[in-house]
């Protein structure tokens, strides 16, 4: 056992600088350097970069160096916490990704509570009373879920409310609070612009987990054990959830090693369409504007918290199914 | 991205607005002229008023009481001994308000610079034809145009209460501009006939630019958005170090000269940066540091890298409205901070904006006019000067196939594919009909234009005429779907549109002029790419054409890097012949074609010549340029970029229709600061 957690801790280590390697690859794949991004970004803004302001900035943030130098810049500075300074928001990269991160998590939190919410009793009911009205009625709303791509819905909503409700579209706060220090009052601004995006980023996970855990239990529930189970005449209710409930759970906790990034990144596109103040949206602009350290930061983390999601997840498998367990011993 | 924006494009089009639209396309195709719609006003703004200085001076309340608890000089100390008097567009307004606005991040800094025009050190009347004072209250050219005197405002003062003088322009060229770790090469602006001008105090209050050959463009370059003439604002901002002045009693502390290598890059190392010229950097500039003085109406308070961009009034600004009273009127400017354009466009038809014409998509125009009275906003458009806001600027130098590179470099063949496009077409499509087709030299009101005919030389539908110059050129066979073939391999001619999805949509352009090529039997194929991608393609000038807008060269000696291969950031025209103009021929590679040549003989000539003249040179220009069809124009002196004002009911003296140039600075030229709200 400890030597199994041991072999995958050294790992998951390796795993995380082969990683950091990769993110700061693919982040200099395309050609063109940030100087390039910024030029190229104030010339679509009515402004102009001389050739000699370019070189400056090059010179500015060490670009013309051989990638091989900077990349070992980069990791020799991660390694003792400083992330570098991001080149287009000029601010430390822990600061900017700092700022937006509390959001992030509570969005995703958020969604992620009202999937669990929803698709684990749906799914059981689903399950337990197949083929029956509410059963066909959930799996009609659960394929369209799963059909319509969250981003088209987040758009119809916010055409509605615009359209006939006159809403403040886009934000997680009314423009007058978005200012304001935190207080009471702008908490509870933040409460009601939540669960519009929460309830959307959750609807295409809900469906899609309803239909996994649909199909796992009805698996369990042809099993001999629960025919043994009710013969003895265990009630019903603790039949169900005691023992198949808790076997078809398993691709929930194996789900949590993709959880790990998502909290963080929350979803890019909705949050773009929605114009919420999340990580996602960072990172796409950094990857256009060619922000190496911050981007590189963002996908650093994405890639850390998916090995570590991966770690936890194994855990837990281990402590939900006992059958894991003991193969190891 | 791009569905979301089709989608909801699409949707507010199609669904909701259809009778807006075609009342507006009425409106417009009624006489065919644009001011007959009603949304393009006349063209006024304020103006700085030629008389006397008001005997008495009056402040913002929250001045007031700042100077009665004596925090503050009273406003007769803190204005210059000559202000500038403006007079303001309708009336003289009243204090108060906050002006809401959107920007969409750290990249957008010009949104903030523009509104700060005033720390220019000349600026341009709301025409963009005249030079007006700003920060320097006059300018004297010598006769022989090699020396340029600046006389500043007396008892002019930071926002931070320190004297603006003649020293802080000697602490710029000494300090700052001469020193190779700051700026690693001089700018051109800063030098007459390929030697290096200087920077001299005079006295307090007078400086003078010396250069060793005429320079009588100079004056123009200070009015414009030019490294020198920029203003503290944009060009200190985002890594820049030009702009002729700085403040020197703060800017100090941060250099080695006035303390020790050691001491600042420690200072540097402690506040986090890498080295004393990165905190240098930051801290000069505006957008990032709150604490930096200022000229300009208004200075940071929360700097652009954080959601809110904001702005307080500066209470030592230089200029006051015809009753005395200092300016600005608006007490705050706030930017918010929105994920993409769309969210800006949609929360400024909710009326969440007060004065929006940055990232406003004229696209859009059906859907702003129908939430005009939901969002309590009036809707301005404002035309351009520049000929073509979608041009096609041909490679000349193309060596990637010889073959194509000669064509491409064929006045004939250009001005066929010119020929070949149907401008009422796209301007319907893409302008709702309010662009004005043709070629793409600058507006008739211009002092450049060489005059009316050349807006339709070779620039109207003609197929027959096309395929006639086509086929003069020997290209007559065609593939089995009518295109045209080389004369090496039998292979269709293919001639690719490089196209960026910028402020317009310029890969749907290009399509739709690659359908209209086929009637010329020419195959267009459009390149869609990422903007720094395409940009970075351009510096290799392994493009054929590249689309993109002209603006800019409405005034053709202040911005010429989309006319002419000038500017070696540029290699739209090929990059060989830019570096060969920029190094005086030692670098780079001369041009073969002898029209090209003796556009830019004729350009480099021009800035030692006396302004008439140099108006006829650049006539003489545009008559080339369009003739030889160098660059293709298709729609311009539209409102495309930035000419899509929506602005707030409560807001007054918002002029009718305002000049939206480069060198005007969009909205800068109107005088945010004499903008207020009533009630």
């Amino acid at each position: 056992m400890i030597s199994f957690l041991t072999r995958r801790l050294l790992l998951g280590i390796l795993t995380v600088w082969l990683i950091s390697i990769l993110s700061f690859a693919i982040i200099q794949l395309p050609p063109g350097d940030f100087v390039d991004a910024y030029i190229a970004s104030l010339a679509s803004s009515g402004s102009s970069v001389s050739a000699e302001e370019a070189a400056a900035l090059r010179k500015l943030y060490g670009l013309g160096e051989p990638v091989y130098v900077q990349y070992f810049k980069w990791v020799s500075r991660i390694v003792t916490g400083d992330f570098g300074e991001s080149m287009e928001w000029r601010r430390p990269v822990t600061e900017v990704i700092g700022d937006r991160i509390w959001l992030t998590l509570l969005l995703s939190l958020a969604a992620l509570i009202v999937t669990w919410g929803l698709a684990l009793p749906i799914g059981i009911y689903s399950a337990v009373r197949q083929y029956s009205i509410g059963d066909y009625i959930f799996t009609l709303i659960g394929f369209i879920g799963i059909a319509v791509p969250n981003f088209l819905l987040a758009l119809i909503i916010m055409y509605l409310m615009f359209k006939y409700f006159d809403t403040s579209v886009g934000g997680l706060f009314s423009s007058e609070y978005a200012l304001a220090p935190w207080s009471w009052a702008r908490v509870m601004d933040l409460l009601e612009h939540l669960p519009l995006p929460a309830l959307i980023l959750a609807l295409g996970g809900t469906a899609q987990l309803i239909r996994i855990m649909r199909a796992n239990l009805l698996d369990e529930l042809r099993r001999p054990y629960v025919v043994t189970a009710r013969a003895k005449g265990l009630s019903e209710m603790r039949t169900i959830l005691k023992y198949p409930v808790r076997a078809a759970l398993n691709p929930f906790a194996s789900n949590i090693a993709y959880l790990f990034p998502y909290l963080v990144s929350g979803s890019v596109i909705i949050s773009i369409v929605l114009g919420l103040p999340t990580v996602g949206p960072l990172l796409v602009k950094a990857l256009v504007a060619k922000d190496m350290f911050l981007a590189g930061s963002i996908v650093l983390l994405l890639g850390v918290l998916t090995v570590i999601g991966t770690f936890i997840s194994d855990l837990v498998l281990m402590w939900v199914d006992p059958r894991l367990r003991h193969q190891l011993d | 991205m791009t569905t979301r924006r089709t989608f909801l494009g699409g949707l507010s089009l199609a669904a909701t607005s259809l009778p807006v639209a075609e009342a507006l396309a009425q409106a417009v195709a009624a006489k065919g002229a644009v001011t007959e719609s009603g949304l393009v006003g006349k063209l006024e703004g304020p103006t700085p008023a030629g008389g006397p200085v008001p005997a008495s001076f009056k402040e913002a309340p929250q001045l007031a009481e700042l100077v009665k608890a004596g925090k503050l000089p009273s406003v007769d100390k803190r204005l210059p001994a000559e202000p500038m008097v403006i007079k303001p567009v309708e009336t003289v307004g009243k204090y108060g308000g906050i002006w809401r606005r959107g920007f969409i991040g750290p990249s957008d800094g010009e949104n903030g610079n523009r509104i700060m025009a005033s720390d220019k050190l000349l600026f341009w009347d709301f025409t963009g034809s005249k030079i007006v004072p700003c920060v320097c209250k006059g300018y004297e050219l010598s006769a022989d145009g090699k020396t340029t005197t600046l006389f500043l405002r007396k008892g002019m003062r930071w926002s931070d209460g320190a004297p603006f003088t003649a020293d802080d322009f000697v602490f710029w060229y000494e300090d700052l501009y001469s020193n190779r770790d700051i700026v690693p090469s001089p700018i051109q602006d800063m030098s007459a006939g390929g030697k290096p001008g200087k920077l001299v105090k005079i006295d307090e209050t007078t400086v003078q630019f010396q250069f060793e050959n005429p320079y009588f463009l100079f004056p123009s370059m200070l009015a414009g958005d030019t490294s020198i003439g920029g203003g503290q604002s944009t060009r200190q901002s985002g890594g820049n170090t030009a702009a002729g002045y700085a403040p020197a009693h703060y800017l100090k502390q941060f250099l080695p000269k006035y303390s020790s290598e050691a001491e600042v890059t420690a200072k540097a190392k402690a506040a986090g940066f890498e080295s004393w010229v990165r905190m240098l950097h930051v801290k000069k500039d505006w957008q990032l540091n709150p604490e930096l003085p200022t000229l300009g109406p208004w200075k940071t308070v929360t700097p652009i890298n954080t959601p809110t961009w904001s702005m307080e009034r500066n209470p030592f600004y230089y200029a006051v409205d015809t009753a005395g009273n200092q300016l600005p009127y608006i007490d705050r400017v706030v930017l918010t901070l929105a994920e993409n354009i769309e969210v800006v466009n949609l929360k400024a038809m909710a009326g969440e904006f007060d004065l929006q014409e940055r990232h406003i998509d004229l696209q859009k125009l059906p859907v702003v006019l129908e939430n005009r009275d939901r969002g309590k906003y009036d809707l301005h458009l404002d035309l351009a000067f520049n000929g073509a806001d979608t041009a096609l600027h041909v490679n000349m130098d193309y060596r990637g196939d010889a073959v194509i590179g000669k064509l491409l470099g064929t006045a004939d063949f250009r001005r066929a594919l010119a020929m070949g496009i149907d401008r009422d077409q796209m301007n319907e499509t893409f302008w709702l009909g309010l662009a004005t087709p043709g070629s793409v030299v600058c507006a008739e009101s211009m002092p450049e234009n060489p005059g009316a005919e050349w807006r339709k030389k070779w620039s109207t539908l003609d197929v027959a005429a096309a395929n006639k110059l086509l086929d003069g050129l020997g290209l007559t066979q065609k593939d089995s779907e009518g295109f045209r073939v080389r004369p090496d391999n039998g292979k269709r001619i293919v001639i690719e549109l490089l196209a960026v999805k910028a402020f317009m949509d310029w890969p749907k352009h290009a399509e739709m002029i690659a359908q209209h090529w086929r009637k010329i039997g020419i195959y267009g194929d459009v390149k869609e790419a990422e903007r720094g991608l395409a940009f970075r393609r351009l510096l290799n000038s392994d493009h054929h054409i590249f689309v993109w807008t002209n603006g800019g060269t409405e005034l053709i000696y202040l911005y010429s890097t989309w006319c002419l291969p000038t500017d070696i950031s540029n290699g739209a025209y090929g990059i060989e012949h830019a570096k060969w103009y920029a190094s005086n021929g030692t670098l780079g590679t001369k041009p073969t074609d002898p029209e090209m040549l003796k556009a830019l003989d004729l350009f480099r000539s021009a800035a030692g010549k006396q302004e008439p003249e140099r108006n006829k040179i650049g006539q003489e220009l545009w008559k080339i340029i369009v003739d030889q069809q160098f660059q293709i124009g298709t729609c311009g002196q539209s409102p495309a970029l930035m000419g899509v004002r929506m602005v707030s009911r409560r807001l007054g003296n918002i002029p009718g229709r305002t000049c939206i140039a480069q060198h005007c600075r969009t909205p800068g030229s109107s005088r945010p600061e004499t903008w207020f709200y009533k009630s």
